[in-house]
């Protein structure tokens, strides 16, 4: 039985892991990579529904030239200029007061602000659209303190429009930002910050000189992943505002969405734009990269 | 260690061999839902064209057919009452109804239809009007023709099977009657020292008037509408027989002096009070059934959501549509929505959707008069002699509404809905909301016709 051993050991262990991540990798090869690879091709063809014909890069050129595409390009960037920062220096702010040892019901508080995570990106936004009804919960309350006279649309105002998405994309996903952030603080030795207070270092130098610094990797990781995040974002605009009032919030998502599903389907030039939201991601990701990590 | 990796290998090679069935050209439909009903094999996909259906054609097979459809009130209460009629002869029949909203009919539509698996469609299913052309000429492979089905379309209205008529085919049975009402809460009028009289065959100018006395006196609105959704425009402009296309398909918005007029009435009405806009589907018949406006205009499929405020029984009207002013061509009559069944190519057996489709919706008057108080009004013209179109409504202050409906339905001015039907919409709607917040009409008219010139583009 024995005779055959011509492997090493280290050999054997090696094809035993490549044996267990063959399968995986296989089915996300498949199930993954093929599709992609599919609808890069398909972003060179253009036609009506199943008729397609090969164009070359006028899709991507197309696109460029599409009032209402750019419009979501414009949309899509303004989310992520604003909205991205303020939460993830929020997410950090709530981590590092619920990380303090000595604070009570911590669990508590943690679960709450966790919490909408766990809900819906539909039923979440449908309640947002709710709350923000000419009849909503806010214009109720507004109007009986005497903020204002009559009942405001905010959803079919342009910048109230955008700014409720925004609100409802803090309520969402802080608490989600913070969970890695209270997770990279636990690696921190508890005493630097002791140190820190021996040397008489004040709240906020402790938060910029310590929490900050040593979070770096945990602060690129949430940027990336949000910026990621909100390119792709879809339910808000589709559910809270439909896109308008007049294409105000409309994501880029949203209108390939109408392109291939609503519209008279082009699906290579959904595709097509599809994978600009690819390269956008791509190139993001790498400036986040080239910024945030100085460990070269 | 060797049997480890025996054993990890002979694991490896089941995942392989299950994903490898799985992955396979011709997967099974996994829909869960959809596909709860036994098909039969899929060899016996019918041919696009049928002879005449033999009634005991699935003499021994199965008899369910699976339907998609929206309106558990209306269309989906409809489809089970035809069950109800086909059953008396037919007692294996059943029905497997779905309930699929009409965004999710057409998502599945689409992605079976480009990735060519049509396994996953029912064997019915309830199209919108205004998505016909679209869809049929998008994906010729879906729906069958159905000219030679055995279904007599001649007795149907003109206007309404246009619909579904592609390059002089029938794909579609027409179904529900959109020919637009307005209803009005009579008790808000008599507030405001008006009646139902009033509002009929009335102009936008006095529709206007009178909105104003209403708000004045009630403090409601006369209408809510949906922002960033054309309904109201889109009656309007086919009221007065005007559409976003031309006949050879090209956008017909700049110059177009009816969609003027529309946009210029709406926003007055808007500014003035008289309209308030919602943001979503649910707020607006949400400010009907809780008595926050004093009426609306739209097809007359939204009398069933009316309906549900059973506390307003008896105070509510129902009358004709206002007027475009300053449009030669403009009458009271207009249509909006309205929806026809189409069977998919996928359907195990035709001959059955066929003829059961055959003897109810476009063969029995029993059907027609069962699903009479959900608001379906028939367009198939034998149904109309019924006597139960002549029966009262107590909702609507003892009118015999239903009369009054088929009526309005014959009047109605046709027009083109187009291939690009949804795209000339949403861009008029951008226009519009545009408008309302200031900006110059005819420029804005000008971007919506770039915008949707551009999309029919390749």
């Amino acid at each position: 039985m024995n005779s055959k051993k011509k492997m090493t050991l280290s050999k054997k262990h090696n094809l035993t892991g490549w044996v267990f991540l063959f399968p995986g990798a296989f089915l996300i090869f498949m199930m993954s990579f093929v599709p992609m690879i599919q609808a890069l091709l398909l972003s060179f063809k253009t036609g009506v529904g199943a008729a397609m014909k090969s164009c070359g890069v006028t899709n991507y050129v197309r696109m460029f030239q599409d009032a209402v595409f750019v419009q979501s390009i414009k949309n899509t960037f303004f989310y992520l200029i604003i909205q991205v920062p303020i939460m993830l220096i929020f997410a950090l702010i709530l981590a590092s007061i619920l990380n303090n040892k000595n604070l009570r019901f911590k669990g508590l508080f943690r679960t709450m602000i966790f919490l909408p995570c766990a809900t819906s990106l539909v039923a979440y936004a449908v309640i947002f659209r709710s709350l923000f009804a000419n009849n909503g919960l806010i214009n109720l309350v507004l109007v009986n303190l005497g903020i204002l006279d009559q009942p405001y649309s905010f959803l079919t105002h342009m910048w109230s429009a955008r700014i409720v998405i925004i609100i409802a994309l803090l309520w969402r996903w802080t608490g989600y930002n913070m969970v890695f952030y209270l997770s990279g603080l636990q690696n921190i030795e508890y005493s630097v910050y002791e140190a820190a207070k021996i040397d008489g270092a004040s709240a906020a130098q402790t938060f910029f000189k310590i929490t900050v610094p040593l979070l770096k990797p945990t602060i690129l990781l949430t940027a990336i992943m949000s910026t990621n995040g909100t390119l792709q974002l879809f339910d808000e605009s589709v559910n809270l505002t439909d896109g308008g009032p007049a294409n105000a919030s409309i994501t880029m998502s949203h209108y390939i969405y109408n392109m291939s599903f609503k519209y008279v389907p082009n699906f290579g030039y959904a595709a097509a734009m599809s994978f600009l939201i690819l390269i956008l991601v791509a190139v993001l990701a790498f400036l986040q990269m080239k910024v945030g990590d100085k460990r070269d | 260690m060797k049997r480890k990796i025996l054993a990890a290998l002979l694991a490896s090679t089941m995942v392989l061999s299950l994903t490898a069935c799985g992955g396979g050209s011709d997967a099974p439909a996994a829909d869960g839902g959809a596909a709860a009903t036994e098909e039969a094999p899929a060899a016996e996909a019918p041919a696009a064209d049928e002879a005449a259906p033999a009634a005991d054609a699935a003499a021994g097979g199965d008899e369910t057919l699976t339907v998609w459809c929206w309106d558990p009130a209306f269309n989906m209460n409809a489809m089970y009452e035809a069950e109800k009629v086909y059953q008396k002869d037919h007692p294996n029949f059943k029905l497997n109804v779905v309930e699929t909203p009409w965004e999710d009919v057409q998502t599945k539509i689409t992605t079976a239809a480009t990735s060519g698996d049509l396994s996953t469609l029912p064997d019915i299913f309830l199209m919108q009007d205004n998505a016909f052309q679209k869809n049929v000429i998008s994906f010729p492979d879906v729906c069958m023709d159905l000219t030679n089905s055995g279904v007599d379309f001649s007795q149907f209205a003109a206007g309404k099977t246009a619909y579904s008529v592609i390059d002089g085919k029938n794909y579609g049975v027409p179904f529900d009657n959109g020919a637009v009402v307005a209803c009005y809460r009579t008790d808000y009028l008599e507030q405001a020292g008006l009646t139902i009289d009033d509002f009929t065959d009335i102009t936008f100018d006095q529709y206007m008037e009178n909105g104003k006395k209403v708000l004045e006196a009630t403090g409601k609105p006369l209408i809510s509408m949906q922002a960033g959704e054309c309904d109201l425009i889109m009656m309007m402009m086919q009221s007065a027989g005007s559409s976003l296309f031309n006949e050879d398909g090209t956008a017909n918005i700049v110059g177009n002096d009816t969609l003027k007029a529309v946009m210029e009435t709406y926003k007055a009405l808007k500014d003035s009070g008289v309209l308030v806009e919602v943001n979503s589907w649910d707020e607006y018949v949400g400010s009907m059934v809780s008595g926050d406006v004093a009426g609306t205009i739209n097809g007359c499929w939204i009398m069933a959501s009316i309906q549900t405020a059973e506390d307003q029984s008896g105070n509510w009207a129902l009358t004709n549509m206002p007027s475009l002013v300053g449009v030669s061509s403009a009458t009271n009559y207009s249509n909006n929505g309205g929806s026809s069944w189409a069977v998919t190519t996928k359907c195990a057996n035709p001959d059955l959707a066929c003829d059961f489709l055959a003897s109810t919706f476009a063969g029995s008057t029993e059907l027609y008069d069962n699903i009479l108080s959900s608001g379906a009004l028939a367009t198939w013209a034998p149904a109309g002699d019924s006597n139960a179109y002549a029966t009262p409504n107590d909702f609507f202050g003892g009118d015999a509404v239903s009369a009054k409906i088929v009526d309005f339905s014959t009047k109605v001015p046709s027009n083109i809905t187009g291939v690009y039907y949804y795209e000339g919409r949403d861009a008029v709607a951008t226009a519009i909301t545009n408008y309302i917040n200031g900006s110059d009409i005819d420029a804005e008219m000008q971007t919506a016709a770039d915008t949707v010139n551009f999309l029919m583009g390749q």
